[in-house]
């Protein structure tokens, strides 16, 4: 594992993004996605990160995951340099130790709700994995669906599900990414009561993606991006 | 241990998907098609080699004109045999015989069979009459006046004749010449002193047993034989079944060949689309930490695992069906077969594999290569970097595997080539017959104008759906094509009205009275050709045996006597292939069999130098023909123009066709022309119709294989689009269309996939077929009406049931459900 660089960023920072840019070229030029971005998030901080579609904020999510490169700049993931890394060495820095929460979901039809938990587990090979699923199934109040699958799930037990694989690891860090993007009003309100409810007992540091004023409240820090620039911070 | 874990786990968990089902049978079948022909294989060629041994009535023969007293070691069975020409004598009646001394254990292969009565069908037994008694060919009977019973005096002893044989083995080739058979005790020679010294005798030794024994029996027997004595396989047993032996071994390697590719489309097929629908999971796998090598292991164990239990059961399934048309083949043969051994099972499991990596190679690279990102971006494709060395490795691998099965590089290249040529081809064709298809669907209305527009709208998946379909449709036509014009062109080349009687021994003299009492008999003959027997010396000046090309110098061809003649009419069944047929010119210009010719390194305007009696005659090559030896017509390897034969003493020869129901036409010919020897070759051709009869039967299982994968292709093709389909049905469903008109309309557009790769594949079959039997079976072009309406109904039934069973529950189920399948 590559050491922290204390140099640059500050000590202790789960993740940190210095002079960060993405730029693609399109057939009408070098198209801007996001310029300049700096940012740190402390253990156990919950960011929010906001801005209309388009304003790159799910690029944001992106590189400070280590899901994809950035045209400039550096992020710091987990006390590693990603530019450092390459995309294999990434994948193994984000194994058990990063959680992910989709949009859509992205949960495998043809595993049941308790094997959508159980895959992340078996994957970071920790030896009481199925236990450890059933626990964190009983955790989001799915216990009895255990055997279903999602298509015989709502999209709200779906994004269940999902929380409850994002958490089973034990991450320091969680990425979500619109979590109430597909549910109505009132799934989406109890989705994000269980996210925060989770995050905050296992005092995970979160980084929540949304459009949403409202959802962005309830983290410690906001951030909103207009045209991929950070526009505010809150508190400033 | 833990990715061997969680790949068996998520390929436990999919099981039940059509993927996995797709690529099992089509391994199942690929794998199943392949182990058929390779169990079957090495007994096929044990199979025929005992059709040759009972031909030869041995696995071995040595031919001597002196007793050999020491052989190598050998634990085969065998049997001595000594063959001389003696008169035989009833009465007033003599007839000259050739007698065959034989021992209990004669003949080691084959059998012969003994009637009580001349021309009555005959006991299977054994040659060795019973003490002081003979069996003599039925043709010897009327040339004697005798009757079974009779006794007969041979030399300084009588026999009784004890019955008349209907059936030896022999080689027809070697019977040219030869008097009537009597067969005799070998113990009983001595008392007929008959052999003096100085006396023309054949020494036959035959060998039979196991083939490693045989061959290294034959390896050790090889260097002590002089010029004189022969050795003589099963193999090269019979002229006459050499061209079926090709053409089916060649046959069956096609059949396996095209399963094996068409189970290579339907993996290849099903593996995109698997790739297709696994770029999430393989996205999601990678953000949750898998690196691009925990990927790998994970999609190699499970494709690895479906590929031995697809590999494992297409054995088994091979093993099973090998024995079924082992039992057609030569049902008195199986016992005699060995065990399946080790080696067909890693040659089923190794092409199992070679051609699931193969085929799904390509796929498996893109979904290694699929970006994390894809979790937040859907819409990103997998990285496309390495797909030209995955597609090269897959054509690498693909190539190794058919050039393995085929054996043979003109077959492969022969069929990669007209494989590839044929995709591009079917591709513009079916975007050719997709344009039709709009004028149709123009004109129609309702369901059918829905599903046509369907096939329309979806084109680019359209023309590859099509041209799957017409590609498996057009190898199983092919197949059955080739294998109906072969059987055709067999039983052309041995037609109801071949010859069953060979007249040889002819006298110049009665060569008017035979012509019209064949005439007046309605008989059915060849013309008649005069025959000299003579020995190949010399080519260009030099001895022949100097001029051969390397590996013939024993060429069987320059020991024994030629049976040469002379025509003005080129012969049927034969073809000029190089130079031109000399017709009625006069002169020392001769006509030579290419494969002679190949052999022994002969050419055009070659001078070769024959011995006949004690004069040598010298003549040109001017042509070589391709000869038919199975026609079953008299044939002959050198044909001289008139003249050089004409002033020497020649017998003639003729085939004649004598129906069975003309009992009595055979004895009353044996009476008026006693000089004459009748050669039955009856029971030469029902031997030859039945083999040609069991290879039928059993190229006809293997077509069975050929539709299986074609059908394999079909419900990998259906699946790929399933989802798309599932999507609209819905579609359709939520804005009113009814069940039945939904249903009607996938008909539509299934029937008509399936019309138009029936139509698309019978223009393929009728040039592919036209191209084969010229370049490669040498048969005449034909043009099959029949399929022209069983090919677009075979395709309109096949695709619209398979299309039906594959997709009609998208219909059935409740829109509200699919949607939620749909996520």
């Amino acid at each position: 594992m590559t050491p922290p660089d204390s140099r640059r960023f500050p000590d202790g920072a789960v993740v940190s993004a210095r002079g960060l840019a993405q730029r693609v070229t399109t057939a009408d030029g070098e198209l801007t996605i996001l310029a300049d971005i700096d940012l740190t998030v402390a253990p156990g901080e919950t960011l929010a990160i906001t801005g209309a579609s388009g304003s790159g904020k799910s690029t944001l999510l992106g590189l400070l995951a280590g899901l994809d490169r950035p045209s400039a700049g550096e992020v710091m993931l987990l006390g590693a340099a990603l530019s450092e890394l390459d995309e294999d060495a990434r994948a193994r820095l984000r194994a058990g130790r990063v959680g992910f929460v989709f949009q859509s979901f992205q949960l495998l039809p043809a595993l049941s709700a308790l094997e959508n938990i159980l895959l992340p587990l078996e994957l970071a090979g920790h030896r009481d994995a199925r236990a450890r699923a059933a626990d964190w199934l009983a955790r989001v109040g799915l216990a009895e669906r255990a055997s279903h699958t999602p298509r015989q799930l709502s999209g709200g037990e779906q994004q269940r599900v999902a929380l409850a694989r994002a958490f089973a690891t034990d991450p320091q860090i969680v990425f979500a990414d619109e979590p109430t993007g597909n549910l109505d009003a009132d799934t989406g309100a109890r989705i994000i009561d269980l996210l925060f409810e989770l995050n905050a007992r296992a005092g995970t540091t979160l980084v929540l993606v949304t459009h949403d004023a409202a959802l962005a409240t309830r983290c410690a820090r906001r951030m909103h991006l207009v045209a991929g620039r950070v526009a505010a911070r809150a508190p400033a | 241990m833990k990715l061997l874990r969680l790949g068996l786990w998520l390929l436990r968990r999919e099981r039940a998907s059509g993927e996995w089902r797709v690529l099992l049978l089509a391994l199942v079948i690929g794998v199943g098609s392949v182990s058929t022909t390779g169990f079957l294989g090495d007994r096929f060629k044990r199979a025929m080699r005992d059709e040759g041994a009972r031909f030869l009535g041995a696995d071995l023969l040595v031919t001597s004109p002196r007793p050999v007293d020491s052989w190598p070691a050998h634990r085969l069975t065998h049997s001595a045999a000594l063959e001389f020409a003696s008169m035989v004598s009833h009465g007033d009646a003599f007839q000259l015989a050739t007698v065959r001394a034989v021992d209990a254990a004669y003949p080691v292969a084959g059998t012969v069979k003994i009637a009580a009565q001349p021309f009555a069908p005959g006991i299977p037994g054994r040659a060795l009459p019973p003490p002081g008694a003979i069996y003599a060919d039925q043709e010897l009977l009327p040339l004697l006046g005798a009757q079974v019973g009779d006794r007969v005096q041979l030399g300084a002893t009588t026999f009784r004749i004890a019955g008349v044989v209907t059936q030896e083995p022999g080689q027809p080739g070697a019977m040219f010449g030869l008097a009537p058979r009597v067969f005799l005790r070998a113990d009983a020679v001595a008392a007929t002193q008959v052999l003096q010294p100085g006396s023309r005798v054949t020494y036959l030794y035959q060998f039979g047993g196991a083939p490693d024994a045989l061959a290294a029996f034959s390896e050790a027997m090889k260097p002590r034989l002089d010029r004189t004595q022969r050795l003589i396989g099963a193999h090269e047993g019979v002229e006459t079944l050499r061209g079926a032996f090709a053409d089916t071994d060649r046959y069956i390697q096609l059949a396996a060949l095209v399963s094996l590719l068409l189970a290579v489309v339907a993996i290849a097929i099903t593996a995109h689309h698997y790739a297709l629908r696994h770029y999430d999971q393989a996205a999601l796998l990678r953000c949750m930490g898998a690196t691009r090598r925990d990927l790998r292991t994970l999609y190699l164990i499970q494709f690895g695992s479906i590929g031995l239990a697809g590999s494992l059961a297409g054995i088994a399934l091979g093993a099973l069906l090998q024995t079924a048309l082992a039992h057609l083949l030569l049902p008195t043969a199986v016992a005699r077969l060995p065990a399946l051994g080790p080696a067909p099972v890693v040659a089923g499991v190794a092409s199992g594999f070679v051609a699931l990596a193969g085929a799904s190679m390509p796929a498996l690279l893109r979904l290694l290569h699929v970006p994390p990102l894809r979790v937040l971006r859907r819409d990103l494709p997998p990285l496309s970097g390495s797909a030209w060395v995955s597609a090269g490795g897959s054509l690498v691998l693909l190539l190794g595997l058919t050039a393995w099965y085929a054996g043979e590089l003109k077959l492969v290249g022969i069929f990669v080539g007209a494989l590839a040529g044929l995709a591009l081809l079917l591709a513009l064709l079916a975007q050719l017959a997709l344009g039709l298809g709009r004028v149709v669907q123009r004109m129609s209305y309702g369901p059918l104008r829905f599903g046509l527009a369907q096939l329309l709208r979806h084109r680019f998946d359209s023309t590859l759906q099509l041209a799957a379909f017409t590609l498996a449709l057009f190898l199983v036509a092919l197949l059955a094509l080739v294998r109906s014009d072969l059987v055709d062109g067999w039983r052309q080349q041995v037609p109801a009205d071949a010859p069953n009687h060979f007249l040889i021994n002819i006298a110049p003299h009665q060569e008017q009275d035979v012509a019209a009492f064949l005439a007046r008999h309605h008989l059915a003959t060849s013309e008649l050709y005069p025959m000299v027997r003579g020995r190949l010396t010399t080519k260009n000046g030099q001895p022949i045996e100097a001029t051969l090309p390397p590996g013939q110098a024993d060429a069987s061809t320059l020991r024994r006597e030629l049976n040469l003649s002379h025509t003005v009419t080129l012969p049927a069944n034969n073809r000029i292939i190089s130079g031109r047929w000399f017709g009625n010119r006069h002169g020392a210009e001769i006509s030579v069999e290419a494969g002679m010719a190949e052999r022994l390194g002969l050419a055009l305007d070659d001078e070769l130098g024959f011995a006949i009696g004690d004069q040598t005659i010298s003549a040109t090559i001017t042509s070589l023909r391709s000869v038919r030896w199975d026609s079953m017509q008299p044939n002959f390897f050198v044909i001289f123009a008139a003249g050089p034969l004409d002033a020497l003493p020649a017998s003639y020869l003729a085939g004649v066709r004598i129906p069975d129901d003309a009992g009595s036409v055979l004895p009353e010919f044996v009476r008026s022309f006693p000089g004459v020897t009748v050669l039955a070759l009856d029971k030469l051709i029902t031997q030859i119709t039945g083999i040609f009869n069991q290879i039928i039967a059993a190229v006809q299982l293997l077509l069975g294989f050929l539709l299986a994968a074609g059908m394999a292709v079909v419900v990998a093709t259906l699946l790929a689009g399933l989802d798309a389909r599932r999507q609209e049905a819905v579609l359709l469903r939520t804005l009113g269309a009814q069940r039945a008109y939904l249903a009607r309309a996938l008909l539509s557009e299934f029937v008509t996939l399936g019309l138009l790769a029936g139509l698309l594949a019978c223009v393929s079959a009728e040039v592919a077929m036209a191209l084969i039997a010229a370049r490669l079976f040498d048969l005449p072009m034909t043009l099959h009406p029949w399929l022209w309406f069983a090919l677009p109904a075979a395709g309109a039934a096949l695709v619209g049931a398979s299309g039906w069973l594959t997709t009609r529950h998208i219909v059935r189920v409740p829109p509200m459900q699919s949607i939620r399948a749909l996520g």
